[in-house]
C-alpha cells in the first residue's frame, strides 16, 4: 500500500551550468559560515585551558548528551509546549541530515537515496513525518515569539529569529511539496532549487546568530564540568578568578557562544524577578560581547563595559538559571568566578561584605558573635560533646550555634535523635564552613576556613556529620574537597526520612506547604526526604513553584549578610507565594530560609502561616516530654 | 613619607584560653593568632596616608616565629616591607621592656611617622606607643581616629589628628613630624585580606632582628604574677514585681551595678 | 609610704573617678600618708575641694603652660614633682587623659604603669583584666622607684573621710618652657549632632513589633528623651515606615555599640542581634519570657511594655533629678 502514496520528486538531469552554479553557491555558503564560525572557534581555542578538566570518565558525558541533547529532556520538561515544538525542529534536523546530504549529492549525480527504491522511499517518508511536525512546531514558535511575546525573550523583537523561522519553514515546505509533483514536472526542479537556496542561505546565518547553538550546544553539554554549580579550582599564582579576558577559560568561552537567548535563566532568576539589575542571560551575553570586542587574551576588566559588578553581587547562587539552561551553560561558576575576580583582587568594596570578611578573618562565625555565646548555648542545654565514640557529630553551624531560631531547630533535632536513641555530640569549637565567602568569591578566607575546620574534624576523629543547614552540607561535602578530604555528611532531612517509620504519625489534616531550599533541592537533589518528614506532621501541599523549580528565599550566595536589597525583597515574593497556598504551616529545611521568611511571613499580615523547620515538625509528633 | 606601623599578634578573638600549669600565662600550644584589631586600624590609616601622599609603609612586630604569619598578613594588605624583632620571652617583659625593643629597632629607620594601635586585645595595656614616643624623644598623640598632613616642608610635616575623647567629644591636635600616634579602632573601614595580596606579599622583604642583639634590658619593672578566671559570668537578671517595682529596680541596677546612667 | 593621687577636674569639680582613685589609694596607705595632687593653670578651687577630705596634704601643681592639657606639659611638671616628693606610689584615675601621659611619665622614672586596675590586695598586688575581661592578671611592682597605678572607673566606690582639721595646701611651680610643648591641642567639640548617628550614640532605646501601632511610638520616645537616648528600631518598624530607615538597627541597618541598649518589644531575631550585640549593657522589655532577646540581655523585665515603659520613664526622670 505504500506504493499508493506519492513519491518524492527528484530532478534527474542538471546542466553543467547548473552544476557550476551550485558549486559556486555552495562554496560561498560554506565560506559565509566559516568566516564567522572560524573566528568564534579561534576565540574559544585561544582561551585559557580549564584547570582540573578531565574528559574521563566519559560515561557521564555520554548519558548527559543522550538525555539533554538527543532526547531534549530539559527543553521539553521545563517548558512542555514550546519545548516539544523545539524538539520536533531538532529531531527533524537530525532526520534531515541524510536527506540534505543526498539532496546535494543528486546534482553531482552521486545521490544515494533512491526515491523509487524501498529504502529511499521509507527514509523519505520517515523524514516527511518529521518535516511536518517541524513545520507545525516552527509555526508555533513563530506565533509565540512574535504574537504571544513572553517577557524573558527580551523586549526587542528578534528579526533573526523571524528569518530563521522562515528559512526552516521554507526548507520543510519545499521538501514536502516535492511529494506532490512528478519529477518530470519543471516544478520539481524549481522546488529543488528553492530548497537548495534556502539551505545555502541558512548555513551562513547559523554562526552569525544565536543559532550558533545548533553547532555549539551539543559540544557544550558534552563538555560540561558536571555536578551542579561546580566551582572550578584556581590554577597557579596569577589566577584570581575571572578578572579580565585572559582569565576566561575555553569552557566559559564555549558557553558564552552557546547561549540561545531563550531566557529561561532570567525567567527563573529570583533577583531578576524582584526588580534587580542582575539578568543571567545578559551576563552570558555580556561575556560574548566582551569576547567579540576584546578577545580572550585581553587585560580589559570583565566587569565594566559588558557586565556590572552590582549585578554580579545580586546573585543568590540559587542555581535556577543553571538548572534551567538547555544548552549546558554553568551560570553559577561564571557568576562566582566574576565575584572571585573582584574579591580576590580587592576591587569589590562593599561595607557589609568587608564586615563579613573581617568577622571571619578574626572570629569563628559569619555573624560576628563571640564563641562564648555558643558555649553558653551548649552548656545551658547540656548538649553532649563529641568525643569520637558517638555515631554523629552534630554540626551546629553559625545559625544553629548563634541564631535563636536556628537553636530551636537544633534542639528539636536533638529531641528526635534522643527519642530514636541515636548518639551524637557537638564540637567544642567550629568555624563557619566558608559557604558565604566561597560564594562571594573570597578564596583566601575560604581556604583558611576549610583547612582549619578539616584539621579540627580530623583531630576530633569525626567520621559522620549531621547538619541542619544545606549550605553547610554542600560546602563541607563538595567545596572542601579542593583542600582535602572532608568527612561524610548528611542533611537532617535525609536522617529524619530514614527513621520516619520509627517516628509517630500525627493524625492531623493541617496543611503544610514545604519550601525546597535551593541548596538541598537543586544542589543536592533531595526532594522526597523532607516531604516524607512533613507528611508525618500533616497534609503536604505544594507551592506553585516547587521541587526543581523552587524559588529562592534570597539568603544564598552570601546575600544574607549584604544588607538591604534593591527592589522587592526576594523573601517577600516567596512568602506571599507560600502563604497563597492556604497552608497553615510553612515547612522549611534550612535555617537561612527560616530567618528570611520570619519577617517576610509576618509581613503577610494576620493569618500568615506559622514557620517551622522539618526538625520541629518531627519533634511535634513525639509524645509530650514531661521534663520540658 | 616613611611610616612605620607597630603591630602585635594576639590570640584570635574566639580563642579558647586556658591557664597554663605555671598559672602565670595561657597555654599557647593550640592557640590561633590574629593581628591585634587596633593595630589593623593603624595599618589601615598608614596605607591610606600612603595612597594619598606616597611614601613607604613598614610594619614592625615583636614576638616568636609565629609572628611572621601576622607580618605576612600586613604585607598582604599593602605594607611595603617589615621588621620582625624575634623575641621568645615577650610575655615576661612589661610594656616598658617591649617598647624598648621596638624603639631600638625603629631608631635606625628614622621614620616620619610611627603609628600603632591604641591597645592590644590580649594584655590591654595601651602604653606601648606612648612609651616608644618617650624613648625616641618624639611628640605623640593618643586615641586618634583620623590623620591628616596639613603642611609639608622637605621631610618635615605638620600633622593634624582627630582624637576621640569621651562620650561623643572629639578634639583636633596638631604636632610636627616625626611623631607617634596611637590609633583608636573604628576611624576607618578596614580592608579585607585578598588572595592577590597574599601572593604579592611573598616577595616583600622581612628583616629579622634578634631581641638579644638590640642591647636593651629585659628586667621588668612590673611583673605578672598569676592569672585567674574572673568570678562572675554574664547572665541575665530578670527583674520581677509590678511594672513600677521592676522599673525602679532596673534604674537602681543601671545606676549602681552596670553604671551606665 | 608616700602615695600621690593625681586628681582630675571635670566641669569645675573633681571627677568621681578621681575620688574613686583616691579611695583605691587607701588600700596602699592610710589617709594621712596620701597626698592629693591637683594640676593645671588655675588650681585654687579643686585644691580647696580636695582639702575638704582628710588627705595628708594637697599639692597644687600650677603653671600657665598646663592649660590646656598636653602630655608634654603634664609629664614635665609631674616628673619634677615626683623627683621632689619621692613617692612610693603614684595613683591616677584611668581616664583618656591619664592614658595619654602616664605611660610616658612612668617611663621617665624607668617604670611601667600598672593600668586600669580593678582590685588592690595586700602586697600590694594589683588586679587588672586581660583578654577582654576573660581573665584577671595579678601584678606586682618589681622595680626600684615609684610604682605607677591607674584605677578603672567604677571599680571602687568613692568613700573618703572628710577632713577634721584644715588640710595643708602647698603650691608646686614646675619649670616648663614653652618650647617643650610640642603638641597643639584644639578645643574639644561634639561629634556630628545634626544627623542620626546611632553608631556613636551612648544610649539607645530601640523599639520593635511589640509596639503594635505607630500611634504608640511617643510612649517610647518619652523614655528615650528621659534617658537622653537616641530612638532606634528593628526592621519591621522601619519597613512599615513608622521610623526612618536610618534608625534601623541590625544586619541590614546600623551596627551599634552604646553603653546602654534598651530593647522594647523586640523579640530578638538574629538580624537584629548582630547589630547590637556589642552594647555594653543590654536591657530587654518583652511580654514573652521565651523571647530570644532575653538570652543576650543583662537585665530583663517580662511584662506589658504599655505598663512598664511609662513606669520606667517616671523612674528615670526621678533618678535624674
Amino acid at each position: 500500500m505504500i506504493f499508493a502514496l506519492p513519491t518524492l520528486a527528484e530532478p534527474r538531469h542538471f546542466s553543467l551550468a547548473e552544476k557550476l552554479l551550485f558549486l559556486a553557491l555552495a562554496a560561498a555558503s560554506v565560506w559565509g559560515f566559516w568566516r564567522r564560525f572560524g573566528v568564534v572557534l579561534e576565540k574559544i581555542l585561544e582561551a585559557k585551558k580549564d584547570a582540573g578538566f578531565h574528559l574521563f570518565p566519559i560515561g557521564r558525558r555520554g548519558r548527559e548528551f543522550l538525555w539533554e541533547v538527543m532526547c531534549q529532556a530539559k527543553v521539553i520538561r521545563q517548558r512542555p509546549l514550546p519545548g516539544l515544538a523545539h524538539a520536533f525542529v531538532f529531531w527533524a534536523f537530525c532526520a534531515f541530515a541524510l536527506v540534505t546530504l543526498n539532496h546535494c549529492a543528486t546534482i553531482l549525480g552521486i545521490g544515494f537515496l533512491d526515491p523509487d527504491g524501498f529504502a529511499g522511499r521509507c527514509y523519505f517518508y520517515f523524514a516527511a513525518v518529521f518535516a511536518l511536525a517541524c513545520a507545525v512546531g516552527i509555526l508555533g514558535l513563530f506565533v509565540r515569539r512574535f504574537l504571544a511575546r513572553p517577557r524573558w525573550l527580551g523586549e526587542k523583537l528578534s528579526w533573526e529569529s523571524g528569518l530563521i523561522a522562515l528559512l526552516i519553514f521554507a526548507l520543510m515546505a519545499t521538501y514536502l511539496a516535492a511529494f506532490f509533483v512528478s519529477d518530470k514536472n519543471p516544478a520539481a526542479k524549481a522546488l529543488w532549487w528553492a530548497h537548495t537556496l534556502t539551505l545555502l542561505a541558512f548555513l551562513p546565518v547559523i554562526p552569525h546568530t544565536k543559532h550558533l547553538h545548533l553547532v555549539l550546544s551539543p559540544v557544550t553539554v558534552f563538555l560540561s564540568r558536571g555536578g551542579f554549580s561546580r566551582i572550578p579550582p584556581l590554577s597557579g599564582d596569577e589566577d584570581f578568578g575571572l578578572v579580565a579576558g585572559k582569565d576566561l577559560t575555553q569552557l566559559v568561552s564555549l558557553q558564552a557562544y552557546s547561549c540561545v537567548e531563550c531566557g529561561r535563566c532570567t525567567e527563573h532568576c529570583p533577583a531578576n524577578n524582584t526588580g534587580k539589575r542582575l539578568n543571567p542571560k545578559q551576563i552570558v551575553l555580556g561575556l560574548r560581547g566582551y569576547l567579540n570586542e576584546f578577545g580572550p587574551s585581553s587585560d580589559e576588566p570583565l566587569l565594566g563595559k559588558y557586565n556590572s559588578q552590582q549585578a554580579v553581587f545580586e546573585c543568590t547562587t540559587c542555581g535556577a538559571c543553571e538548572f534551567q539552561c538547555p544548552v549546558g551553560i554553568e551560570h553559577v561558576p561564571i557568576l562566582v568566578g566574576l565575584r572571585r575576580g573582584a574579591v580576590n583582587t580587592g576591587a569589590w568594596d562593599d561595607p557589609h561584605g568587608a564586615k563579613l570578611f573581617l568577622a571571619l578573618e578574626r572570629g569563628s562565625n559569619a555573624l560576628g558573635f563571640p564563641l562564648a555565646e555558643r558555649d553558653r548555648f551548649i552548656e545551658k542545654n547540656a548538649l553532649p560533646l563529641y568525643d569520637g565514640t558517638q555515631e554523629y557529630c552534630l554540626w551546629l553551624g553559625c545559625m544553629g550555634g548563634y541564631d535563636p531560631k536556628g537553636r530551636e531547630i537544633i534542639l528539636s533535632l536533638v529531641r528526635v535523635m534522643q527519642h530514636l536513641g541515636v548518639t551524637f555530640g557537638v564540637l567544642r569549637k567550629e568555624k563557619c564552613t566558608g559557604d558565604p565567602v566561597r560564594r562571594l568569591g573570597n578564596d583566601l578566607l575560604f581556604q583558611q576556613l576549610a583547612e582549619s575546620n578539616m584539621e579540627a574534624l580530623k583531630q576530633s576523629k569525626t567520621k559522620k556529620i549531621i547538619s541542619i543547614c544545606p549550605h553547610c552540607v554542600r560546602t563541607i561535602q563538595e567545596d572542601w574537597k579542593e583542600y582535602g578530604t572532608p568527612p561524610e555528611i548528611e542533611h537532617h532531612s535525609e536522617f529524619l526520612a530514614r527513621y520516619a517509620d520509627r517516628l509517630p504519625q500525627q493524625q492531623s489534616r493541617e496543611k503544610i506547604v514545604f519550601h525546597d531550599p535551593c541548596y538541598l533541592g537543586r544542589y543536592r537533589n533531595v526532594y522526597d526526604e523532607p516531604r516524607a518528614v512533613v507528611s508525618l506532621a500533616g497534609k503536604l501541599v505544594e507551592a506553585p513553584r516547587h521541587r526543581e523549580r523552587s524559588f529562592c528565599c534570597g539568603a544564598g550566595g552570601g546575600l544574607a549578610f549584604l544588607g538591604e536589597e534593591t527592589g522587592e525583597r526576594v523573601s517577600h515574593n516567596r512568602a506571599a507565594e507560600l502563604a497563597s497556598t492556604g497552608a497553615s504551616i510553612v515547612g522549611a529545611a534550612c535555617p537561612f530560609c527560616n530567618t528570611m521568611f520570619r519577617d517576610a511571613l509576618a509581613a503577610q499580615g494576620a493569618g500568615a502561616p506559622q514557620l517551622l523547620d522539618i526538625a520541629q515538625l518531627a519533634a511535634r509528633t513525639l509524645p509530650q516530654d514531661n521534663s520540658t | 613619607m616613611k611610616i612605620i606601623v607597630a603591630i602585635k599578634q594576639v590570640p584570635e578573638r574566639d580563642a579558647q584560653v586556658h591557664i597554663d600549669s605555671s598559672g602565670q600565662w595561657i597555654e599557647e600550644a593550640n592557640l590561633q593568632y590574629a593581628m591585634n584589631e587596633p593595630d589593623a586600624y593603624a595599618l589601615e590609616e598608614a596605607l591610606q596616608l600612603k595612597e594619598k601622599a606616597g611614601g613607604e609603609v613598614i610594619v614592625i612586630s615583636t614576638g616568636p616565629e609565629r609572628v611572621s604569619q601576622t607580618i605576612r598578613e600586613a604585607l598582604a594588605k599593602g605594607a611595603d616591607r617589615a621588621i620582625h624583632v624575634v623575641c621568645d620571652d615577650l610575655a615576661a617583659r612589661d610594656a616598658l621592656g617591649v617598647a624598648r625593643l621596638l624603639a631600638a629597632a625603629i631608631q635606625p629607620e628614622s621614620p616620619d611617622l610611627l603609628l600603632t594601635g591604641l591597645q592590644s586585645e590580649d594584655l590591654g595595656l595601651g602604653q606601648t606607643g606612648v612609651i616608644v614616643a618617650e624613648l625616641l624623644g618624639l611628640p605623640h598623640a593618643s586615641l586618634i581616629l583620623q590623620v591628616e598632613i596639613i603642611a609639608k616642608e622637605g621631610s618635615k610635616a605638620q600633622i593634624k589628628a582627630r582624637r576621640e575623647l569621651e562620650e561623643g567629644w572629639f578634639q583636633s591636635i596638631e604636632l610636627p613630624s616625626p611623631a607617634v600616634l596611637t590609633i583608636q579602632s573604628g576611624g576607618n573601614k578596614l580592608r579585607y585580606a585578598t588572595l592577590m595580596g597574599i601572593k604579592r606579599a611573598k616577595t616583600k622583604e622581612v628583616r629579622t632582628v634578634h631581641a638579644a642583639d638590640l642591647g636593651v634590658s629585659a628586667a621588668p619593672a612590673v611583673a605578672l604574677e598569676a592569672i585567674t578566671l574572673p568570678k562572675k559570668q554574664k547572665s541575665t537578671q530578670i527583674l520581677n514585681g509590678s511594672a513600677e517595682e521592676a522599673a525602679a529596680a532596673l534604674v537602681e541596677k543601671l545606676k549602681f551595678e552596670a553604671r551606665v546612667l | 609610704m608616700r602615695v600621690l593621687v593625681i586628681l582630675e577636674e571635670r566641669g569645675g569639680h573633681i571627677s568621681r573617678t578621681s575620688w574613686e582613685a583616691a579611695t583605691a589609694a587607701l588600700r596602699l596607705a592610710p589617709m594621712q600618708e596620701i597626698t592629693a595632687v591637683v594640676i593645671g593653670a588655675q588650681t585654687e578651687l579643686p585644691a580647696a575641694e580636695a582639702a575638704a577630705k582628710a588627705f595628708g596634704k594637697v599639692i597644687r601643681v600650677e603653671h600657665p603652660l598646663l592649660a590646656p592639657y598636653t602630655s608634654d606639659g603634664y609629664c614635665a611638671a609631674l616628673h619634677q614633682l615626683i623627683q621632689q616628693e619621692g613617692p612610693t606610689q603614684v595613683v591616677f584615675p584611668h581616664t583618656y587623659q591619664v592614658r595619654d601621659y602616664a605611660p610616658a611619665l612612668a617611663c621617665r622614672s624607668g617604670q611601667a604603669l600598672i593600668g586600669d586596675v580593678i582590685e588592690i590586695a595586700d602586697g600590694p598586688v594589683f588586679t587588672r583584666q586581660l583578654m577582654q575581661g576573660r581573665l584577671n592578671g595579678s601584678y606586682r611592682h618589681a622595680g626600684n622607684g615609684p610604682c605607677f597605678v591607674s584605677v578603672q572607673a567604677g571599680a571602687f566606690r568613692a568613700e573618703l573621710p572628710d577632713a577634721a582639721a584644715a588640710t595643708p595646701i602647698e603650691t608646686f611651680t614646675p619649670a616648663i618652657d614653652a618650647a617643650q610643648i610640642r603638641t597643639r591641642p584644639g578645643e574639644p567639640f561634639r561629634g556630628s549632632a545634626q544627623t542620626v548617628d546611632l553608631g556613636s550614640a551612648q544610649w539607645i532605646v530601640s523599639v520593635g513589633r511589640g509596639i503594635r501601632e505607630a500611634e504608640n511610638l511617643p510612649l517610647v520616645q518619652e523614655l528615650a528623651t528621659a534617658l537622653g537616648a537616641e530612638l532606634a528600631a528593628s526592621r519591621p518598624i522601619c519597613d512599615n515606615g513608622w521610623l526612618p530607615m536610618e534608625r534601623q538597627v541590625g544586619s541590614s541597618g546600623q551596627s551599634v555599640a552604646p553603653r546602654l541598649y534598651l530593647a522594647v518589644g523586640i523579640s530578638g531575631a538574629i538580624q537584629h542581634l548582630v547589630g547590637m550585640k556589642g552594647s555594653q549593657c543590654i536591657v530587654a522589655i518583652n511580654k514573652d519570657p521565651d523571647a530570644p532577646i532575653f538570652e543576650v540581655a543583662d537585665y530583663g523585665i517580662v511584662g506589658d511594655l504599655f505598663e512598664v515603659v511609662p513606669a520606667l520613664t517616671e523612674a528615670v526622670k526621678a533618678a535624674k533629678q
